[in-house]
């Protein structure tokens, strides 16, 4: 077919222009665009069952931050009202009028189970996420020192050995009986030892990888070792980090739920102590709820995080970015 | 293999040692005693002086300081002989303030102050308390002592010579009539034969001179042969257990007391819980008490009793070997079907309870177990004095499901790993059935590292567990240290954790050690090469 160029109004030089052959340009390899991160979060949100989990678990945090600093709390408010001690939710409906306060009942001291529960997790979620960011930090710089170097390696193992020997609870009640029982008490009491242990996985993991053929070629070709631990070995890591960090945030709020359980917790009202201090109520009929909000709160938020964060840590391992 | 295993062992003490020093620091310099003071009635019944040296002495005894008061150092030396019973009288009687002491009351303060002052002691002196009449208020007399604060290399060498007690026939002292020292052995047991006419044969070893009557014998509880040459002394207790040994607290049978008919040496027959046996020195005990002098021949009449139930650790080791064996048989076979069945509906219901079991506190689902338990019928709560078996039932479902999980998760992915390796393709390629590559290769690679977690996992066992053992309260093990820790009972937290180190240092020896025994490759002694 004939095209007339006169009719498109362009003249010979906006159409036309000369390419030369070019040397550096023909040594190039196309490739499409690969970005880490993009592929990560493309991975991710490809099961539909993440976004659920992951559009539940910013509605429980978000929850848990804003509802108790939009609401006023006072657990004590209704301390002298006998009447209002131990609802079950239909009586705390009744009771005090149809709000959402009451939809899970009311408490010993005739306080909304609903606004103690939100409130303790808020306590319980910052603690997780602040003792998670400390020791992961930490740990992950310290075990991989540990991991390159062997004369490190010779004498953190030892240390290992024996502080993996003093049992963590007594650590902890000291630095609880030490200085008061708060909140910064024990994100201190947790994270003082708490690093070690991801230290020493981070450490083997780091020697699985660091005598790998690559890596020996690397060095054999004198790569620095800071560029082979950024460029080789960090890569590599970041999905078992990201896993990593999957089992530990759920786990601080295990082990504080089970620090108030023996009497070692912190004094503010966590989900730990909801579930220590309604221990009774959970025999008791029609006491139920007390007892076991907190502790369903507690297991939908470990499992959420779980959750989400296994299959982050799945989604960031590159070999599943095919 | 036996230079590695002495160098393992070796490491191993050297890390307990450590451990015990942490926790000794831990309890004795960075708590804050006058904690222990809270709770105590004492404290809050004394007075002016008389409360400063309770405190004093409370602090000796809770192991802290090492406290001196005046009158037990005039004892000491009237008991050498070198002073009479006057002196010590006159000496005792110390004045209001310091110029009101009588010449000889003030020549012996002035001792006592030397001899203390230079062992680094501080010598500390009370001025009597007195109202505005002149009188000295209640509790309020002159007081003078010396005390210092244990140091920590002396406690920790006094604290592992005495771990370890060797009876012999000086440990009443010389001083004491007892008769012939000695060691006598018996084919006849005077136990079984209090007469001396029925000849039930047992041999036993029973000393004279000795701390323990028995030092070898038979009877009928378990290991049935016992031995007292050697005693182990882990921390005496003082809040939790009062006065008895860690150890002793961990193994000594808890409950009500057995009655059987038993003839005292004395001839005296009565139905009584006593275990003879266990007859330990105490002396001039006949003299104050006639119900010994009534039974007893000889002053070793400090004697334990039968009790009907476990001990703490064996409550703890019925309840947790017997999870441990569950989870075992459960976890196993569950994991290999999973590994064998990928991505199928059995490998997704386990994965999801895998992921219940990690993600929930352990709490939470110990609740629940107890609450579905109950509504079936079995019995929540613990009680020594029933015959029932099915209080058992529930403590060992929660411990043992939990590892289950952890099981289930490393074999499937144990057996995933090697079902993925060249070794299985080769192997397939040279013609060898699914069964016999199955049997013959992958599961004796992936139950290596699995084998490696079996004598801790039965050691750890008799530890007990702490929420499982609270929940259903057991009366076990596993609340031991949480309970010492409540009480500030030191004795007991270093004698625990130090019991707890050990532990952990030999089932990890022995981990490695079957490792090796099940798989030839690997290895600990260095060959020649």
């Amino acid at each position: 077919m004939e095209i007339n160029y006169k009719e498109l109004g362009f003249t010979e030089e906006e159409l036309f222009t000369r390419v030369d052959h070019n040397e550096l340009e023909s040594e190039k390899i196309t490739a499409p665009r690969y970005s880490y991160w993009k592929s990560v979060f493309r991975v991710f949100f490809r099961n539909k069952l993440n976004i659920v989990i992951l559009a539940l678990l910013l509605f429980m945090i978000l929850f848990a931050y804003i509802y108790p600093s939009l609401t006023e709390y006072d657990p004590y408010a209704n301390l002298m009202d006998p009447n209002s001690k131990h609802l079950s939710p239909m009586a705390a409906l009744q009771y005090f009028g149809h709000n959402i306060h009451w939809i899970l009942g009311a408490g010993a001291s005739g306080e909304s189970t609903f606004d103690a529960i939100w409130n303790g997790s808020r306590i319980s979620i910052s603690l997780a996420f602040i003792c998670g960011a400390i020791n992961m930090t930490i740990g992950v710089l310290v075990g991989a020192v540990w991991g390159f170097s062997k004369k490190v390696d010779a004498f953190m193992i030892e240390i290992y050995n024996i502080v993996g020997n003093v049992p963590s609870i007594l650590l902890i009640s000291v630095l609880a009986m030490l200085f008061s029982p708060t909140f910064w008490t024990m994100v201190f009491a947790l994270t003082v030892i708490g690093w070690l242990s991801i230290a020493y996985f981070i450490r083997t993991q780091v020697i699985i990888i660091r005598d790998r053929e690559y890596n020996l070629a690397s060095k054999c070709l004198g790569t620095s070792t800071v560029k082979i631990a950024m460029k080789n070995i960090l890569p590599f890591m970041t999905s078992v980090i990201v896993t990593l960090l999957a089992t530990e945030i759920p786990s601080y709020i295990s082990t504080e739920v089970f620090l108030s359980y023996i009497g070692m917790g912190m004094s503010e009202m966590s989900l730990g102590r909801l579930i220590y201090a309604a221990e009774g109520a959970m025999v008791t009929p029609g006491w139920e709820f007390e007892f076991w909000s907190p502790v369903a709160i507690a297991s939908i938020i470990t499992v959420v995080l779980y959750v989400a964060g296994q299959n982050l840590g799945d989604a960031s391992d590159p070999r599943t970015h095919m | 293999m036996g230079k590695y295993i002495l160098k393992r062992l070796l490491h191993g003490a050297f890390s307990v040692i450590c451990v015990v020093i942490i926790v000794m620091v831990l309890v004795y310099s960075l708590l804050d005693r006058s904690l222990i003071l809270a709770g105590d009635s004492g404290y809050s019944h004394t007075t002016s002086n008389n409360r400063e040296t309770y405190v004093q002495s409370r602090y000796e005894a809770f192991g802290y300081v090492d406290y001196i008061p005046y009158s037990d150092y005039l004892n000491e030396l009237a008991r050498n002989g070198e002073i009479d019973a006057d002196t010590q009288t006159a000496a005792a009687r110390l004045g209001r303030t310091v110029e009101k002491d009588s010449e000889i009351t003030a020549q012996y303060v002035q001792k006592f102050t030397e001899t203390y002052e230079s062992q680094g002691y501080q010598v500390v002196r009370l001025d009597a308390d007195t109202k505005s009449n002149g009188q000295v208020k209640d509790g309020g007399a002159a007081a003078l002592y010396a005390t210092r604060d244990k140091p920590l290399i002396s406690r920790v060498i006094t604290y592992f010579t005495g771990m370890l007690f060797i009876d012999n026939i000086h440990f009443v002292p010389d001083t004491t009539d007892i008769g012939k020292r000695g060691l006598t052995f018996t084919l006849y047991d005077p136990v079984y034969n209090p007469t001396g006419t029925e000849k039930k044969l047992s041999p036993a070893i029973i000393g004279n001179g000795t701390k323990h009557k028995y030092l070898l014998y038979l009877d009928d509880q378990f290991p049935y042969i016992h031995q007292n040459f050697a005693t182990l002394n882990l921390g005496e207790s003082y809040t939790v257990n009062r006065g008895v040994d860690v150890f002793t607290t961990m193994v000594e049978s808890q409950g009500s007391y057995v009655l059987r008919s038993l003839t005292f040496p004395t001839g005296l027959t009565e139905d009584s819980a006593d275990n003879l046996h266990t007859a330990i020195y105490a002396e001039g005990s006949r003299e104050i008490n006639q119900v010994y002098a009534a039974r007893f021949n000889d002053d070793y009449t400090n004697i334990n009793t039968f009790k009907a139930g476990f001990s703490k650790l064996g409550f703890s080791f019925v309840i947790g070997i017997i999870s441990t064996i569950m989870a075992y048989i459960l976890g196993l076979p569950i994991g290999l079907l999973m590994a064998l069945q990928k991505d199928r509906l059995i490998d997704k219901i386990g994965t999801i309870y895998i992921m219940f079991i990690i993600a929930v506190p352990s709490l939470a689902y110990i609740f629940l177990f107890k609450a579905v338990g109950g509504k079936l019928g079995f019995p929540t709560l613990f009680n020594m004095e029933s015959q029932s078996k099915l209080m058992y039932v529930l403590p060992i479902i929660s411990l043992a499901l939990p590892s289950v999980a952890s099981l289930m998760r490393w074999m499937r992915r144990y057996m995933i790993d090697q079902m993925n390796s060249d070794y299985v393709k080769f192997a397939r390629s040279g013609g060898l059935s699914e069964r016999e590559i199955f049997t013959k290769h992958i599961w004796k690679n992936a139950a290596i590292p699995i084998v490696h977690g079996v004598p801790g996992s039965v050691i750890f066992a008799m530890t007990g567990a702490i929420i499982t053992e609270r929940v259903y309260s057991v009366p076990g093990a596993g609340n031991l240290l949480t309970n010492a820790i409540n009480k500030y009972d030191n004795g007991v937290i270093v004698g625990v954790t130090l019991f707890y180190a050990v532990l952990s240092v030999v089932s990890l020896l022995l981990g490695d050690i079957l490792m090796s025994v099940v798989d030839p490759r690997i290895s600990f002694s260095t060959k020649e090469r």
